[in-house]
This record gives C-alpha cells, structure tokens and sequence, in this order.
C-alpha cells in the first residue's frame, strides 16, 4: 500500500506511516550484510579516521575489526543478541561490555556502544505517525514521529525524515523522554546497492556537545552474502 | 646519697647538661605536638564526614558501593518502614544516580546526589532547595559546591542541560538552573556531585520512595534488606589514610629520640672516660660498682627528669599559641579530604603519658649503656686514669 498524505484521514496516515516505517526498514535491513568503511571521530579539536570492516548477521549477531589507525588496529567486536565484547590486541584480553558499560562512549564518538548494537527494527520498537512534510536537501519528506511500544527503550521518542519515494531516511532525530532533542543523524549519500537504496555516509551528532560529529563512511557494502560461522564465535577474539 | 652525688655531678656538667635537657625537652614537645596535631586532622576530618555526610552511620541498599558509580542504578532500595517512622532529626534519605552534565555543552560526569530537603541531621546548606515545589518543573534546581562550580564553570543563576536514565534504562534530559553555589567543608560532597531535592530525583528516575542510604543519627537495629555501615567503616579509608601517615611520623620521631641520645649517650662516654680517677677514688672507698653505676646512670638520667619539667613550660607556651592560630590547611581543598579549615591540636593525655615515659625509658637505657663498663674497672688502674684508653 502507498503512502497516504490525505490531511484528511488521520487512522489512514497513522496506518500508512507504520507501513512507511516498515519499508524504510526493509530498504535497511537484511539477513546478512558486510561493511567495510571508515568511522571519522571529530570531537572539535581532533579528528581521528578508523578504518573497519562489519559483518552483521539478522538483529542478534554482529562482527567488527578494526584496521587503523596502528592504535586501534587488531580491536574486535563482537555482539551476541544484548551482550557485547571487546577485544584489544594491546592488552590481549576480551572484556564484556554490559550493562552501564554499554552506555558509555565508544571510542570516544558520539555514539555509544548501546547506539551502536541497537538490535531492533524501527518498525517493531516503534509506533510511527505522520506529523508533517517538509523539504530536506531538497528532497520532499515525510516526517514521521515515532513513540516507543516499551518503555525500556532507550530513546522514547524519534522524528524521522524519510524521503518517502525511495523509502530512504535522510535525517533521524533522538529524544530524551522528557522531549529534549539529544541526538540527530544525517543519512547521505544514498546509492541504489540491488533493489535498495542505501546510505555512503552517516553522520552523528550529539546535539549536547559543541562541535562534535562522528561520521560513518562506507566504502564497501554486500548484502546477503554467506558469513562463516566463526565469524561469531568468541574464538575470533584474539590476535 | 647517691641522688645527691648524681645531682652534684650533672650540675657541674654546665652548659652540657643545659644542652642536653633543652634537645631532649625539644623531642619531647616535638613528639607529643605531632601525635595531637595528627588528632586533630583526625577529629577534624571525622567530625566534616559525620556532619556533612556520615551522621551516625548508613543503612544501605545491598551491594551499594559509593566507588562504583557504574552500579549505583541496581544498588537502590525501598525504605524499610523501620527507618521510615525515624524523624527528620534522626535521619536523612539520600538517593545517588549517575548522570550527566553539560556545562557550556562540555560533557561533565556528575554525581546526581537527592537529599530529603526536610532532615536536620546533617548541616548542609541546601535551603536554596527548599522553596521550590515537590513537583518537579521543566527546570530542575540544583546547588552546586563552590569546587564544583569552579570545575564546570558554572555560577549561580546558571543552566546546563542535564542527561539521566531512569530506571528503565531511558534517555531523559532537563535543563538544570543552579539555584545556589555554597561552600562544603567536606570535599567528597563537593566535587563532581550536584544536589537536588529528593523527590525531584525520584521523580526523574521513576524510584519512587527508594534511596541508596538512610543517613542515621545512631544505630537502630537491624532492618531487613538494608546493610549497616558504622561511622568507622565509612570513613576507613580516610582513618588508613591518617594511620599511614602516622607510621610515617614514627620515622621523624626516631630521628628527634636519636639525636637527643646521642648527646646524652656522648655525655656518658665523657663522663666515664674523663673521670676513672673519681670512678677508682669510689671504688677503693669501697663503694661497689653496681652503686657506682646507678650514680653515673642516675646523672645521666637526670636530663630525662628535667626535660620533662622543661617540656611541659615550653610545651604549654607553644600549645597555647598554636591553639589561637592553628595550621592553615587551605591548600587541602583541592584534595579530597574532608580537612579544610584551621587544624587545631588535639592532646590526648594518655598519648602525652606514654610517649613521655618511652622517651625517659630511652634516656635512661641510654644513660646506663656506656656506663656498664665501670663495673669491669681495675681500682688500680682507674685510679692512675688507665682504665680506659
């Protein structure tokens, strides 16, 4: 069903945003995907590029390496359904990262390693409904409010400027519970990959700082390819 | 008899004897100044934790750790009605979450610290908080230590944004407005902590009615589900702390000791030395060498016995100076002991007692060792000054 802009019917809009948020998540999401890119940390006085390579297999399991710089270079990730692990070549040990750990910086970005294993699709954390149109870079989008089902999830609140042709997200906002804009996301850059649509580059912003950003390159992007099993295995955590 | 030979010959000693009583009264005032000035940091730091903190001990939630700030949100707790019917005199309800702070939009991990504004059991200035209204507004008023303040650049009438989790884990923000900028004599409240109202914080967390402790004026028994932690136990680390730096005062101790017997124990030697012919005339006078040396002892423990009365004028005098200035430890308000006025001496009498009586032991111990060898004098030859080459 397509989407609906009649100011008319709010029970349709409200139906056809879910429906809107659910292909947005269908252009996104895939059984299996591999990402190799670039995560720039700019936290106003310093920039710093990593390079990395990402498998991710459906919600529950994710893989990242670290290539670069030397510092970082031989760091792993390794996420299992809610529970995350870190491997550094330094210290050579793996640390579960849980809990309150989970909501602290990861390396130093604007994101947090919580942000960062969000597991759940937009569509099923959140109900959407339609708020407004508006111009984006020139595009014409529909902006969608998104309330969160539970109340443990982190962001209550989400606006989402989706360009509703190509069912792709050009911006993302973040709330506190209270309504204070936390956190926005801009999705650029988008090229067709198959029968999607999917972002080069994705850049956040904590609204809280000053002039900090983190931006997300990718360079490579392959969709339902075979990952092999070890690929999640906590034996891959290591040198 | 031999108190007054002994006597006799330490007042002929001259500006000797003079020397040795004034080092050994020295060390004495110098021992006793440093055992009360350390009761006195002690009592001082103990007496800002109780008042500002401590009270008469915590009742705390299972597991809550005050070092370990990444489990404070799993380490809180109903209050148990046993505590709950305690009066605002007897107790205070406090509730500590983690958050953060966005001065200037700089991050700034803070220590979100929610005090039941009505408790009188500790002194801290929060009156700033209390005319604002249970029900938390869209701005949260906040009082900040004047070291907090300082470190995140904020004075009073200022806003910052601030982020918390309730106890769902979800994001929430505010603006916070710092209502007051007070002065906190116990640094571990100050710095890095930012006080609200009780029931704002367990509105903004969702916990209603729970704490992480009930600051109590005593001990009440024990309560179901909650931990007692004693006054001692809260504030071991800062007792280790002054624990250590009096065994590290033990050291400058030995040295004063040292030196005072060293001018002693050389006043004996010269004695000994200097005087065989006295030491042979008493000998073949017949008078037996253990006598000889209880003169010789007695003389030299002489200095000991006048220092004392020596010690106790200078000590007074000095005591009672010190007591109308006090050492200015101003300096320690950017550490994180609770010690930030005037220090002022604490004298224990017991203290002064036993470290009195250690070093007249040591005088005299010292008095008798370079005398023993009298007992082994040829008459003949310590009549002639022979004895001891």
């Amino acid at each position: 069903m397509g989407f609906v802009l009649s100011p008319y019917s709010s029970q349709s809009q409200e139906l056809d945003a879910q429906k809107l948020l659910e292909a947005v998540d269908d252009n996104l999401w895939s059984n299996t995907k591999y990402i190799e890119g670039r995560l720039i940390i700019d936290n106003g006085r310093k920039e710093r590029i990593l390079t990395w390579e990402h498998w991710m297999e459906g919600v529950d399991r994710a893989y990242s390496n670290y290539l670069s710089p030397p510092r970082e270079k031989g760091t792993k990730m390794l996420k299992i359904v809610d529970k995350l692990w870190m491997y550094t070549p330094r210290t050579d040990r793996k640390l579960l990262i849980a809990g309150h750990l989970l909501r602290q910086s990861m390396m130093g970005s604007d994101l947090s390693y919580e942000d960062m294993m969000e597991d759940k699709k937009l569509s099923a954390a959140y109900k959407a409904t339609f708020v407004t149109t508006e111009d984006l870079r020139g595009t014409e989008c529909c902006v969608l409010l998104l309330e969160a089902h539970d109340k443990t999830t982190t962001y209550q609140s989400r606006k989402l400027w989706i360009n509703r042709e190509e069912k792709t997200v050009l911006r993302q906002e973040l709330y506190a519970k209270g309504g204070k804009l936390l956190k926005d996301v801009e999705y650029l850059d988008y090229r067709p990959l198959g029968k999607r649509m999917f972002p080069r580059k994705m850049i956040f912003r904590d609204l809280l700082k000053e002039n900090t950003k983190t931006t997300y390159i990718f360079d490579t992007i392959e969709f339902d390819i075979k990952i092999p099993a070890k690929y999640f295995s906590q034996s891959i955590l290591k040198r | 008899m031999i108190v007054s030979i002994a006597w006799k010959n330490f007042s002929r000693q001259g500006i000797r004897a003079i020397l040795n009583v004034l080092v050994t009264a020295l060390a004495m005032v110098a021992v006793v100044f440093n055992l009360s000035l350390y009761n006195g940091f002690q009592a001082q730091a103990t007496r800002n934790m109780i008042r500002t903190d401590v009270g008469g001990g915590h009742y705390q939630a299972p597991g809550f750790d005050i070092l370990t700030p990444t489990e404070w949100e799993d380490t809180t707790h109903k209050v148990p009605s046993a505590l709950k019917k305690l009066s605002s005199a007897e107790k205070a309800e406090v509730l500590v979450q983690q958050g953060q702070l966005y001065p200037n939009r700089r991050l700034y991990p803070v220590q979100l610290r929610g005090i039941d504004i009505d408790q009188t059991l500790l002194d801290l200035p929060l009156d700033g908080l209390k005319k604002f209204d249970a029900k938390l507004g869209d701005v949260i008023p906040a009082v900040l230590g004047v070291k907090m303040a300082k470190k995140a650049h904020l004075k009073q009438g200022d806003t910052a944004v601030l982020k918390w989790r309730d106890r769902n884990g979800v994001v929430d923000a505010r603006d916070v407005r710092v209502v007051d900028v007070v002065t906190l004599v116990n640094p571990r409240v100050d710095e890095g902590v930012l006080w609200l109202r009780l029931d704002h914080l367990r509105n903004m967390t969702q916990r209603m009615d729970e704490v992480s402790w009930v600051a109590v004026d005593e001990h009440h028994g024990n309560v179901d589900g909650m931990k007692f932690q004693s006054v001692e136990q809260l504030i071991a680390d800062i007792l280790y702390m002054i624990e250590q730096d009096r065994r590290y005062a033990k050291i400058f101790w030995v040295i004063l000791v040292f030196l005072a017997g060293i001018g002693v124990f050389n006043t004996q030697i010269l004695n000994v030395f200097k005087r065989q012919k006295e030491v042979g005339t008493l000998m073949a006078l017949g008078m037996t060498p253990g006598r000889i040396v209880s003169v010789f002892t007695l003389e030299g423990s002489m200095a000991a016995f006048l220092s004392v009365f020596l010690a106790l004028v200078l000590g007074t005098g000095l005591f009672a100076w010190f007591q109308s200035v006090g050492l200015d430890v101003s300096h320690l308000a950017e550490s994180t002991i609770p010690v930030q006025e005037k220090v002022l001496l604490e004298i224990h009498p017991d203290e002064v007692a036993y470290s009195t009586v250690i070093i007249v032991a040591i005088m005299i111990l010292i008095s008798w060792l370079p005398v023993r060898k009298i007992t082994r004098l040829d008459p003949t030859l310590a009549l002639r000054g022979r004895a001891i080459t």
